[in-house]
């Protein structure tokens, strides 16, 4: 495409009030060769067919906006997908974070204000010049089927969602029927007002829609051996399940590992296994996978006060169900069901309860007192977690006679005659309590099959299963809070028992909202664009192999597995798998790994542009690299609420911190700038960042710069990786401040002036 | 606690005005809002969770179920609608059946189902002895005139005491009796039950002056100044029924004391004969005795209606338990002002009916008073001097003090 310029500069919002916009076209007409024009109301009407009278009469096709910050008046400078678009933020963050003068520098002040709003048209138009024009990724073949993996009521209800939006989609169920764990319950929570009775078992009626629904194929007594390739492409290979087979999902085998198994120091885990790069010619072709495989209830014999595995008496919520199911009850006239483990330390519930055991137990009373007028059930909790609809269930249960209540911290469970004996203290009958019961039931939680097995089978370079940060007990990583249903693997979207311990109402409508999802990501694959959270974005890395050194870089520190390799170790890209965060190019040391509008290039032209002004301590240069998610909307709420901001620094937005190439940050050391900070968002246990691994990954290369930048000469305390959540723009000022006042104490840059 | 939960006591509370019980969540919004509960010993959270659990024993041994005066504010204020006042009326209802003797009787006057055999009882001892000793016979109307009810059961010539008297003396002192003995024997246990759930060891004993001066008697004052009940803010109109309730009792306890000591007493001095017969309308005591009965009838009045209110507005559940001493007070106020009334009128045939009536009424008002709400009278009198107890001196380890 051949460009042709333009920039504009919106006099509104009291910019053309703050700023001299002579001398600011001045800096774009002679510095930055464009063309520049100004208006007062850029974003309006008048503004819009200002602008677009120059494309269609003088053929304008780039044009940089000069006005507010690219987070707002996104429709109103969308000139098209043949157009580009560059924004220089000079009203939130240059004027409405200038802040007052101090006395007697008024002068100073002005001029530095006009600085910093020249220094940003200066990398608008920088990067209007680097920019090019996005073709999406278009894959050569494209299939749309959706593979449900597991039969029960989450994989079933995601089935029936996408066959209703029209897609094809298979079951797969390891056991001989649909059904999963559904199949085993007496009845069923209340699911209509008043939530008040138990009702029958519905899970027929969903099998029987299922078999009938012509879009769902429905494979029994099958399992997933390996799911190899990318959204909109999936090669998956099934087997009978239970059996073992060469297409099996291989373990990842790191380079040390590799080492000793050739050394033959180590058996090789994947003896007589397919290499994962390997294409199964037979393989069935999906366009993504739902995850249903579901829970399985907990071990809870560790907590040997209550006598689970020695004491017969003591069960399991699962196997009372089971009693239920079976007719089994007789004989039972008074049970205890227990929800916490009590003990000294804390109140907390059995693992993987969430809120189900709590309505679980109160099914299960109902049960005992259904079975027999006369008996009774008591619940001691210390929670009872009935969200909802299902206080109302709660509410009805709690009118039963039989049935009593109290929060309690359970001590002991010993057998006593044909029954046990509960001992519980801190109950709200204000004594220790003695009951004698017929049986116990535990309320046991529900394990994530994800905690136990690799369960996806991905045949990735990064290996078969999801990979764990260790922050979610074996639940599918993924940004938990923000993003359900996302996981750190493209395509494949989790839903029921395996994301959370959720009753079958949230589970349907979990499972709806996956198959949503899955139908999403087919949709953004063939159009060739990302998926959440960088959603409807159409560019991709692109990569020159022929710079390659097989660093494997890229491929171990992507977040989200896309890429896998060659022999060599020569990267095998795989787009429709990326989310485009750009971790990959801030890992290169080549720098052969670049975006169209987003590449090492683009930013190294913007940090070059900025105007350097030597021998002037009062006008240093320190760049900060802001994280588009968070830190940079944190940037631009501080102007809104006129806090200021330094005026030594310039911003420069990122996709993630996990993009930020150390060779930018070396460059703008050498070009005479005197610091630079990475502002990224939390990472750890409440990590907060987008791209999961991004900042995280940014801190550690920062601590390596750090020595490099020493055998230069120069304090490593000139670079800082920082994190701030968005709702810290309150912060933000004094913690540039303070970075600030520290570079302003190590004095300018050296290398000032070479 | 060995826990054994009652489902039939359980039972017994919702049928008998409790049967919000199970709704309460513990949230202790009641205990809170209530004016009588203190900060040491609240109530009535942990009375709900004893009755949702069926403890039984623990709750008719409950002190404070007995110092509650069900004026509301829990119920009003309680956000799931668990009307604890109402539970706590139903555990009362119980109580007194469950200390009531002979249980018999207890539980006969326990439920609406009784009611015929209630009326039947008394009805029937008043109406053989009338048929026995009177043959049933209406005076002239200068008989009634002169003598009105005074010869209903007849007469005989035996100076020292009249036929009338004696056998009225007959039907309501064995009744009053059999109350007496049977308040004694439950409040009794009621006191045994308490101390062993205070923890407290009867090593030491107050006399009965001091038990009377020091728990006793300050509580009736209490009672009579209604100095509780006012602290009550849902429900203070009953206090205006109450109050005027209560001093009608005692205004007529004083009458009745009255005349049986002046007609059957001091009449008997020749010289005082004149005590004989109705009394004048402006005798004093007659006075007392008009007046009280106006109050008595103005005040049932006043709860009938408060009553009645409360029901329609607050959803509070009717109970037998609550109506029926209502009505028997209402009967026994209405029969013996028309009673009286008749008299002056001179018919003696309607009066005489009335007056049966108003006897039978009485009899049962004293037959079952250990058994029915009345029983507030004793059962919470010895509450409240409970209460004092345990705070005092003796109600405490004397050792570890």
């Amino acid at each position: 495409m051949d460009k042709k310029y333009c920039a504009y500069i919106c006099t509104g919002c009291g910019i053309g009030e703050a700023l001299n916009i002579e001398e600011l076209t001045k800096v774009v007409t002679s510095e930055m060769a464009m063309d520049c024009k100004d208006h007062s109301y850029l974003c309006g009407a008048d503004g819009r067919a200002f602008i677009e009278k120059d494309m269609s009469e003088n053929g304008v096709n780039t044009v940089t906006i000069c006005a507010c910050s690219p987070r707002v008046m996104q429709n109103e400078f969308n000139f098209g997908d043949d157009k580009i678009t560059v924004r220089a933020n000079l009203r939130e963050q240059v004027i409405w974070s200038a802040g007052a003068a101090e006395e007697g520098k008024e002068d100073a002040h002005q001029e530095w204000l006009q600085e910093t709003a020249s220094d940003y048209v200066r990398m608008a138009c920088a990067r209007a010049k680097k920019t090019e024009l996005p073709e999406p990724f278009q894959m050569e073949t494209l299939n749309k089927e959706i593979l449900v993996m597991g039969g029960g009521i989450a994989g079933m209800t995601a089935a029936l969602e996408a066959s209703k939006a029209g897609s094809k989609v298979t079951i797969v169920e390891k056991s001989d029927k649909l059904g999963g764990k559904a199949l085993g319950w007496a009845k069923q929570f209340p699911t209509k007002l008043p939530y008040a009775d138990l009702e029958p078992n519905s899970i027929g009626e969903m099998i029987a829609a299922v078999e009938a629904d012509g879009n769902i194929t429905v494979k029994t007594n099958t399992e997933v051996a390996r799911i190899a390739g990318a959204p909109g492409d999936f090669g998956v290979t099934l087997k009978a399940a239970g059996s073992k087979s060469e297409w099996d999902a291989p373990a990842k085998v790191g380079v040390d590992e590799q080492d000793l198994i050739s050394q033959g120091k180590m058996e090789d885990p994947n003896a007589g296994l397919r290499p994962y790069a390997e294409g199964n010619p037979d393989a069935q072709k999906f366009g993504d996978v739902v995850l249903a495989t579901g829970w399985v209830p907990a071990d809870v014999s560790e907590y040997t006060h209550l006598g689970y595995g020695t004491n017969e008496k003591v069960v399991t919520n699962a196997q009372f169900e089971k009693m239920a199911k079976d007719n089994q009850l007789s004989g039972i006239n008074s049970v205890a069901f227990v929800m916490s483990p009590g003990g000294e330390e804390h109140d907390q519930d059995f693992p993987y309860c969430n809120s189900v055991t709590s309505m679980v137990a109160l099914k299960q009373a109902k049960y005992v007192r259904e079975n027999n007028a006369d008996a009774k059930a008591y619940i001691l909790y210390q929670h009872m977690r009935t969200p909802g609809h299902m206080e109302l269930f709660y509410k009805g249960i709690q009118q039963d006679d039989g049935i009593f209540l109290t929060k309690a911290a359970v001590t002991s469970v010993v057998a006593a005659g044909t029954g046990c004996t509960v001992t519980a203290k801190d109950t709200l009958l204000g004594e220790e309590l003695n009951l004698d019961v017929d049986l116990v039931v535990l309320a046991a939680g529900m394990v994530p099959t994800t905690k136990i097995e690799n369960t996806i089978n991905l045949a990735y370079r990064q290996g078969p299963a999801f990979l764990d940060l260790g922050l979610f007990d074996g639940y599918a990583d993924s940004h938990f809070i923000c993003f359900p249903y996302e996981t750190r693997r493209t395509g494949i979207y989790t839903c029921g028992g395996v994301r959370k311990a959720m009753n079958m109402e949230e589970t349907i409508d979990d499972a709806t909202g996956a198959a949503l999802k899955a139908i999403q990501c087919i949709e953004s694959a063939d159009r060739g664009v990302s998926v959440h959270p960088r959603s409807g974005d159409k560019t991709y890395p692109e990569f020159f192999m022929q710079r390659c050194t097989q660093c494997k870089r890229c491929t171990e520190e992507c977040p989200f597995g896309a890429l896998d390799d060659d022999a060599k170790g020569t990267p095998l890209p795989n787009p429709t798998r990326c989310r485009r965060c750009g971790t990959c190019m801030g890992a290169c040391p080549e720098r052969i790994i670049g975006f169209k509008d987003y590449n090492i290039d683009l930013i190294g032209s913007m940090l070059k542009s900025i105007e350097v002004p030597e021998d002037d301590e009062d006008k240093l240069r320190i760049v900060i690299f802001a994280c588009e998610n968070d830190a940079y909307p944190a940037l631009d709420m501080a102007g809104m609420r006129r806090n200021k901001l330094n005026h030594m620094i310039r911003v420069v937005p990122v996709r993630c911190l996990g993009s930020v190439n150390m060779a930018w940050v070396r460059d703008l050391l050498s070009a005479g700038m005197d610091g630079a900070m990475l502002l990224g968002c939390k990472y750890g246990d409440d990590y907060q960042c987008h791209f999961v691994k991004g900042s995280e990954i940014a801190s550690k290369r920062m601590e390596n710069i750090g020595d490099s930048l020493s055998t230069l000469g120069l304090e490593p305390e000139r670079v800082r990786s920082e994190q701030v959540s968005i709702t810290e723009y309150d912060k933000i000022p004094q913690l540039i401040n303070d970075f600030v006042d520290e570079i302003v104490d190590l004095g300018p840059n050296p290398f000032k002036g070479f | 606690m060995n826990v054994q939960p009652d489902l039939e006591f359980i039972k017994y509370l919702k049928s008998a005005g409790g049967d919000t019980l199970k709704k309460c969540y513990q949230c202790a919004t009641c205990s809170v809002v209530c004016p009588l509960s203190t900060d040491t010993k609240p109530f009535p959270r942990k009375e709900m969770i004893w009755a949702q659990w069926g403890l039984k024993d623990k709750l008719v041994a409950d002190p404070d179920v007995f110092l509650c005066h069900n004026c509301g504010d829990c119920t009003a204020y309680c956000p799931r609608g668990a009307k604890p006042g109402d539970v706590l009326g139903a555990i009362r209802a119980y109580a007194y059946t469950f200390y009531g003797w002979p249980s018999g009787l207890a539980k006969l006057a326990s439920s609406s189902k009784g009611l015929p055999m209630l009326i039947a009882i008394p009805t029937v001892i008043i109406f053989v002895l009338w048929l026995v000793a009177g043959g049933i016979s209406i005076p002239s109307a200068e008989h009634f005139a002169a003598h009105g009810y005074q010869q209903f059961f007849g007469h005989w010539n035996f100076h020292w005491l009249s036929k009338n008297v004696f056998i009225i003396d007959l039907i309501m002192l064995s009744a009053a009796g059999l109350a007496v003995v049977s308040a004694f024997k439950g409040v009794s246990s009621m006191w045994k039950g308490m101390e062993e759930n205070a923890g407290i060891k009867s090593e030491f004993r107050p006399t009965v002056v001091q038990f009377v001066t020091e728990f006793l008697w300050p509580s009736v004052l209490e009672i009579v100044q209604h100095t509780r009940f006012r602290e009550c803010k849902e429900n203070l109109d009953r206090v205006q029924g109450h109050k005027p309730l209560m001093l009608s009792f005692i205004g007529l306890f004083i009458v009745t004391a009255w005349s049986a000591t002046a007609n059957d007493v001091l009449a008997l001095i020749p010289a005082l004969s004149f005590l004989h017969g109705p009394m004048s309308v402006w005798n004093p005591v007659k006075i007392l005795a008009n007046v009280s009965a106006v109050a008595m009838i103005v005040g049932i009045g006043i709860l009938w209606m408060n009553r009645s209110r409360k029901e329609g507005e607050n959803g509070v559940t009717p109970t037998f338990y609550d109506w029926f001493l209502i009505w028997e007070i209402m009967a026994v106020g209405v029969t013996g002002l028309l009673a009286e009334i008749a008299r002056w009128a001179g018919l003696a045939g309607p009066g005489y009916i009335i007056y049966f009536i108003h006897l039978v009424s009485v009899m049962m008002l004293f037959l079952y008073m250990p058994y029915t709400k009345f029983a507030h009278l004793v059962y919470r009198t010895f509450a409240m001097a409970f209460e004092r107890y345990r705070e005092s001196a003796f109600g405490k380890n004397p050792i570890n003090m």
